[in-house]
C-alpha cells in the first residue's frame, strides 16, 4: 500500500515543503493578516507531519543493506565530489518523524504566544523546519554540514526577536558558540575528505575519488589511522558536544533556552540538541572508532558529570524554565552514557531516550508556557496550589513530569533502563552513577511539581485561572499518548531501530559479531 | 628592438574602446552645456557593454603566447579577471548613480575617472611584463586617488585622498624599487625568463634578487590592504565616498590580486617554498588583526574596511596553496566576493544622509520594519561575509580552506574558520541593529532609487544562487588557470 512512497523523491518533499510555504508567507501574505498566517503556516506543519506518516510504514526494518532507505541523488558540485544525497534509516526515521510533529505542536502553541510581526515569525521558524529536516536526511557530509549552518540563522532570530529580557545576548551567544563548533567540524571532514582521496599532512591517503559521501566514510572508519582519528574526533566532538551540550560546553543552553519564546525551547530542546548527539551516533563512533575507545573513558566522565551536575543545578533553579534547561542538561547525558556504552542496548535505548526526551522536555516547555501566558511570571515562588484551579493541566504536568523521571509505564522508563543495561555491561560503577542521576532527576521535578501544584494557594492571582483550553489540548494530548505508547509498548520504536543500530555498533565494536562482515582490515581487538 | 607588428594592438581593442568612451565622456562633460548623469550613465553602461562584447571576441580570436613584445597575453586566466572588473565597474556605476545626483557633481568626469581606472585593470590583467603591469597598476592607481577625494567639499574625503595618494605612491615606489633591483640582477622584466633567471641570480648573489623580490612582495601586499601593510585602509574607504569604497574595495583588490598570482607563480614560481612562509605570515596577521579590529567598530564603513582587510587575509591562502583548487578557489571567491560587497556598501548608500550620515550601526535600527526587502537583502550580504550557507560566500571559504588543507597548512586553515566564526559577531552587529531593534525619528529612511535597488537585488540574487548552485561558476574558474608554481 505504501509502495509508492519509494517511487517519489518523499524526503525532499518532506524537507522542502516548509520552505516553500515559508517563501509564500514572505512574498504573498500580508503582515497584517496575523491570523490567516498562523493557520497557513499550521496547516503546512501539519501537511508535512502527515507526508512523513508514510516514511515510518513503507520502511523496511528487515533491510539489512542498503541500510539507508528512500534514498535520492543527484550530482551537484562536481568540482568537489559533493552530491545531493538523501536517504534515512531507523535512526533518522524516529527523528524526523520527531521533527515535523513537534514542529506542529510548536507551531499550534504560537497561536496565543506571538502576537507581534508574526509574519515573519512563521517564516523563520518554517525556514528552521527545512534546515533541520535536511540535517537528518543528508547522506553527503557536505550537504550535512550546510543544513547544520543553515539551521542556525532562524534560530538566531526567533531567539533574538521574540524572547525575553537578555534575549540580545542569548541569542549572539548561542549563535557565536554553535558556530565556532561548526566550523571546527568543517575542518574534520575535510581532513576525512582529503584522507580518502589525495591525502593529509603525514598520513598519506587512500587514493579513492574524491567524495563526501557518508557511507564512504564508514565503510574507510578502521584504516585511517589512530592518530589522525584521534584529531578528527577531537573536532567533532567540541561541535557535537556544544550541540548535546556536554558539559563543559552546555553554558549557552541555560541562556537561549530560558530567554527564547515556548515555540523556539520547543525546537530547540526538541530537535537541536538532538543534532549534537545525533551526530556522534551517525559520525562519531562509526568513522572513528579507534579514537572512541581511546577517549571513552574521558567521554563517560564527562557524560556522567553531565547527568549529576546538571540535576543538581536544576534542584537549585528558582525559575521553571531554567530548571527544565538544566534537566536537559540531565537527561542528555544520560543519553550520551548510553552512548558509549558502544553496545546494542546502550545504543537502542539512547536513540530512544533522545525521542523520549524531545517529547517529555518539549512538553514540559509547552506547559510552562502555558501557565507563563496566564501569570507571565515563571518563578516557582509565585505559584502554589494550581491543582485545584487547574486540574487538566495539573494532570498532563504531572504525567509528563513522570515521564521525565522515567516512571514505568511512561517513555523515560524504557529509554533509561535500556540505557542502563547497556552501560551496566560495559563498566558496571557507570550505571551506578547514571542511576544516582536518576534519583537526582526525581528529587528536583517532584519537588517543582509540590511548590507549584500542591498545597494551599498562598498567591491570591493564582485563583480562577482558566484550565487549559481545546488548542491548548490539541498540542498536549498527541504528547501524552506517545508517552504512554513508547512507555507500554515500545517495541514498534526499538524494531525500528533494531539494525541500524547493529550497523553501528559493528563499525565501532570490531569484536561485535558480524563485523567481519564489514571487510576491514585487522586490527586490535576491542572490548573489555 | 623585438618586432611589433601592427595586427597585435588589435587585441587590445577592447581597452582601448573603454578608454576612449572614458575620454569622450571627459571632453562632452566640459563642452557646451555638459552631459547630464543620466546620459553618462547610459553611456557608461553602453561602453561596458560593448567591451564586454569585445572582450569574447578578442579572446576568441586570441593567439597563443604573448603580443606586443611580450608586455601582454591574453591567456583565459586574464579573461576572467577582464569580465568580473567589467561586472564590478558597472554595478559601482550604478551604485554612484545616486551619489553624483545628489552632490549635482560632475557626473561625466566621475564616470570617466572610473572607466579609465578599469581599463588600468583590465591591462593589468593580461600583463606579463614588470613593466607594464606597472604601468597600468598606476593608470588603476591615480584613477583611484581622484576617486577617493571626490567629496571636494568634505574634509574626511580630502584626508582620505592624500592619505590614498601618499600611501600608494610609496607602495608604488616601492613596487618599482623591487622591479629595479630584480632587472639589475637578471636583465629582465618579463616573468617567463625572470623565473629561469632569478633562481640563477640568488645562487650567485643572494642580496640584490632577494631583496628585489622581498620588495615586490611588500609592493604587492600594500595594494591588497595585507596586515602589515594595510594602515591607510581604514581612513581611505570611510572618508571616500561610498561608491568609490565600493570600487575599491572590490575591484582594485581583485585587479591586485590578479597581478599578484601571476607575478607569484609566474614570475617567483621558482621560489614557491621562500614565499609560501611569508605569504602564510602575512595571511594569519590580516585574519586575526582584520578580525579582531572589525569587532570594535561603530562606523560600517570602517568595520567594512577592517573586513576587507580580513578578506585580503582568506585570499592570501588560495595563493598559500599553489595548488590548483588554491587558484580557483580564490578565483571563485574573488567573484563572488564583489557581489556581495559591492552589494552592502549599496545598502550603505541607500542609508545615506548628507554625505556621511547613515554610516552607523544605529542608523540601520528598525530596518526590517521599515522595509523588510532592504534588511533581508543586507541580511544575505552579512550572511555571505561571514561564511554562512546557503550563499556564495560560504563556498568560497569552503574551497579556500579545503585548498589549505590540501596542501599541507592545516594550521592556517584553523585560524581562518575560527576568525570566520568571530566574524559573525560584527556582521550579525547591523542584523541585530535590522531586526531587533526599533527604528525612531532621528533614524534615516532609506533612499527610494529604483536603479540602485535593482543593483543591490542583482547582487542578492546571485550571490544566493551561487551559494545553491556554485558549479557552473566553478568550473569556469577551473579553466582559467595559470600553470602553477
Amino acid at each position: 500500500m505504501f509502495d509508492w512512497v519509494q517511487q517519489v523523491p518523499i524526503l525532499s518533499v518532506i524537507c522542502y515543503l516548509p520552505l516553500v510555504g515559508a517563501l509564500f508567507v514572505m512574498l504573498v501574505m500580508k503582515k497584517e493578516n496575523g491570523a490567516g498566517i498562523r493557520r497557513f503556516a499550521t496547516w503546512v506543519a501539519t501537511f508535512d507531519f502527515l507526508l512523513s506518516l508514510p516514511l515510518w510504514f513503507a520502511y523496511d526494518r528487515n533491510a539489512e543493506a542498503p541500510l539507508f532507505q528512500f534514498r535520492e541523488s543527484a550530482s551537484w558540485i562536481e568540482a568537489l565530489g559533493a552530491r545531493y544525497e538523501f536517504g534515512i534509516d531507523g535512526i533518522a526515521l524516529l527523528l524526523v518523524l520527531m521533527t515535523t510533529l513537534l514542529g506542529v505542536l510548536a507551531f499550534l502553541s504560537s497561536w496565543s504566544a506571538i502576537r507581534e510581526r508574526e509574519k515573519e515569525y512563521y517564516v523563520f521558524m518554517l525556514l528552521l523546519q527545512t534546515g533541520m529536516l535536511g540535517v537528518f536526511m543528508a547522506m553527503d557530509f557536505f550537504l550535512f554540514y550546510v543544513f547544520w549552518e543553515v539551521m542556525l540563522v532562524p534560530m538566531y532570530f526567533l531567539i533574538g526577536i521574540w524572547g525575553g529580557p537578555r534575549k540580545l545576548y542569548a541569542a549572539i551567544k548561542f549563535f557565536l558558540y554553535t558556530l565556532v563548533g561548526s566550523v571546527l567540524m568543517l575542518l574534520g571532514i575535510l581532513a576525512l575528505y582529503f584522507y580518502n582521496s589525495t591525502g593529509i599532512m603525514g598520513w598519506g591517503g587512500l587514493g579513492d575519488e574524491a567524495t563526501f559521501s557518508i557511507l564512504r566514510f564508514h565503510e574507510i572508519g578502521s584504516q585511517i589511522p589512530p592518530d589522525l582519528q584521534f584529531w578528527i574526533f577531537l573536532v567533532f566532538f567540541v561541535s557535537f558536544a556544544i550541540k548535546v551540550p556536554m558539559f563543559p560546553f552546555h553554558t549557552w543552553l541555560p541562556d537561549a533556552h530560558v530567554e527564547a519564546p515556548t515555540a523556539g525551547s520547543v525546537i530547540l530542546a526538541g530537535v537541536l540538541l538532538k543534532m549534537g548527539t545525533y551526530g556522534f551516533v551517525r559520525f562519531s563512533l562509526p568513522i572513528l572508532p579507534d579514537a572512541t575507545w581511546q577517549l571513552l573513558p574521558w567521554l563517560a566522565a564527562l557524560s556522567i558529570i553531565g547527568i549529576i551536575y546538571g540535576a543538581l543545578v536544576a534542584m537549585a533553579q528558582k525559575d521553571m524554565k531554567k530548571l527544565v534547561a538544566y534537566s536537559s542538561v540531565s537527561h542528555l547525558g544520560f543519553v550520551m552514557l548510553g552512548l558509549f556504552a558502544l553496545n546494542t542496548a546502550g545504543l537502542n535505548g539512547s536513540v530512544l531516550q533522545m525521542i523520549n526526551h524531545g517529547l517529555s522536555t518539549g512538553a514540559l516547555f509547552l506547559l510552562v508556557g502555558v501557565i507563563y501566558e496566564r501569570r507571565h511570571t515563571r518563578m516557582i515562588a509565585d505559584y502554589g496550589g494550581l491543582s485545584a484551579e487547574m486540574p487538566v493541566f495539573a494532570t498532563i504536568f504531572l504525567i509528563i513530569t513522570m515521564a521525565s523521571i522515567g516512571l514505568p509505564t511512561l517513555n523515560g522508563f524504557v529509554g533509561e533502563f535500556t540505557i542502563l543495561v547497556g552501560v551496566f555491561n560495559r563498566v558496571w560503577w557507570w550505571a551506578l552513577m547514571g542511576a544516582i542521576g536518576i534519583v537526582l532527576g526525581a528529587a528536583y521535578m517532584l519537588w517543582m511539581y509540590q511548590r507549584v501544584f500542591f498545597g494551599p494557594i498562598t498567591n491570591p492571582e493564582n485563583k480562577g485561572l482558566d484550565d487549559l483550553n481545546r488548542r491548548e489540548l490539541l498540542y498536549l494530548v498527541p504528547i501524552v499518548l506517545l508517552c504512554f505508547w513508547i512507555g507500554l509498548y515500545p517495541k514498534p520504536f526499538f524494531r525500528v531501530l533494531e539494525k541500524p543500530v547493529e550497523y553501528v555498533v559493528q563499525k565501532v565494536d570490531q569484536s561485535y559479531p558480524g563485523a567481519a562482515l564489514h571487510e576491514q582490515p585487522a586490527s586490535e581487538v576491542h572490548g573489555d | 628592438m623585438p618586432e611589433i607588428s601592427p595586427q597585435e594592438f588589435w587585441f587590445l581593442v577592447p581597452e582601448m574602446v573603454l578608454a576612449t568612451v572614458g575620454m569622450a565622456l571627459l571632453v562632452a562633460g566640459v563642452i557646451g552645456q555638459g552631459i547630464s548623469n543620466r546620459a553618462s550613465e547610459v553611456v557608461v553602461l553602453l561602453g561596458l557593454g560593448v567591451t564586454t562584447i569585445l572582450v569574447v571576441w578578442t579572446q576568441g580570436h586570441a593567439p597563443q603566447g604573448e603580443i606586443l613584445a611580450g608586455m601582454f597575453v591574453l591567456d583565459r586566466y586574464a579573461f576572467f579577471w577582464k569580465l568580473l572588473f567589467l561586472l564590478a565597474t558597472a554595478l559601482t556605476s550604478l551604485l554612484s548613480y545616486q551619489f553624483v545626483e545628489r552632490g549635482r557633481y560632475r557626473s561625466a568626469e566621475f564616470y570617466s575617472l572610473l572607466l579609465l581606472a578599469t581599463t588600468g585593470m583590465m591591462l593589468m590583467a593580461s600583463g606579463v611584463n614588470l613593466l607594464s603591469i606597472w604601468i597600468s597598476l598606476e593608470l588603476m592607481a591615480l584613477s583611484s586617488y581622484i576617486l577617493a577625494g571626490y567629496f571636494k567639499s568634505e574634509l574626511k574625503s580630502n584626508e582620505a585622498a592624500l592619505k590614498y595618494f601618499i600611501l600608494g605612491a610609496l607602495s608604488s615606489g616601492i613596487l618599482l624599487y623591487g622591479i629595479s633591483l630584480i632587472y639589475g640582477a637578471t636583465g629582465t622584466l618579463q616573468l617567463a625568463v625572470l623565473a629561469e633567471r632569478l633562481p640563477v641570480a640568488i645562487g650567485e648573489s643572494a642580496l640584490l634578487p632577494s631583496a628585489g623580490w622581498l620588495l615586490l612582495a611588500i609592493g604587492l601586499f600594500f595594494k591588497v590592504a595585507a596586515v602589515p601593510f594595510h594602515v591607510w585602509t581604514p581612513d581611505v574607504y570611510v572618508g571616500a565616498p561610498t561608491p568609490v569604497t565600493g570600487y575599491l574595495a572590490v575591484a582594485s583588490k581583485a585587479a591586485s590580486f590578479a597581478i599578484l598570482v601571476r607575478i607569484f607563480y609566474q614570475g617567483l614560481g621558482p621560489l614557491v617554498v621562500e614565499w609560501q612562509l611569508i605569504v602564510a605570515a602575512v595571511a594569519v596577521l590580516s585574519m586575526v588583526w582584520g578580525n579582531l579590529a572589525a569587532l570594535t567598530q561603530q562606523n560600517v564603513k570602517r568595520m567594512l574596511a577592517y573586513s576587507s582587510i580580513a578578506h585580503a587575509g582568506y585570499i592570501l591562502i588560495g595563493v598559500l596553496a599553489a595548488s590548483e583548487l588554491g587558484l580557483w578557489a580564490l578565483m571563485f571567491y574573488l567573484l563572488t566576493y564583489s557581489l556581495f560587497t559591492l552589494g552592502a556598501f549599496g545598502t550603505v548608500i541607500l542609508l545615506e544622509r548628507r554625505e556621511y550620515a547613515g554610516e552607523v550601526y544605529s542608523d540601520y535600527a528598525g530596518l526590517a520594519q521599515r522595509s523588510p526587502y532592504l534588511a533581508a537583502m543586507m541580511l544575505i550580504f552579512m550572511l555571505a561575509l561571514t561564511g554562512i550557507p546557503p550563499t556564495g560566500g560560504f563556498f568560497g571559504k569552503v574551497y579556500l580552506f579545503a585548498a589549505a588543507v590540501e596542501s599541507g597548512w592545516t594550521w592556517v586553515a584553523l585560524v581562518g574558520v575560527l576568525t570566520s566564526a568571530i566574524s559573525l559577531y560584527y556582521y550579525m552587529g547591523i542584523a541585530l541593529y535590522m531586526y531587533f531593534k526599533e527604528s525612531d525619528a532621528t533614524t534615516p529612511r532609506p533612499l527610494h532609487s529604483p536603479v540602485l535597488v535593482g543593483a543591490i537585488t542583482v547582487c542578492a540574487v546571485v550571490t544566493v544562487l551561487l551559494g545553491v548552485i556554485p558549479g557552473p561558476l566553478v568550473e569556469f574558474a577551473k579553466a582559467s588557470l595559470l600553470p602553477l608554481p
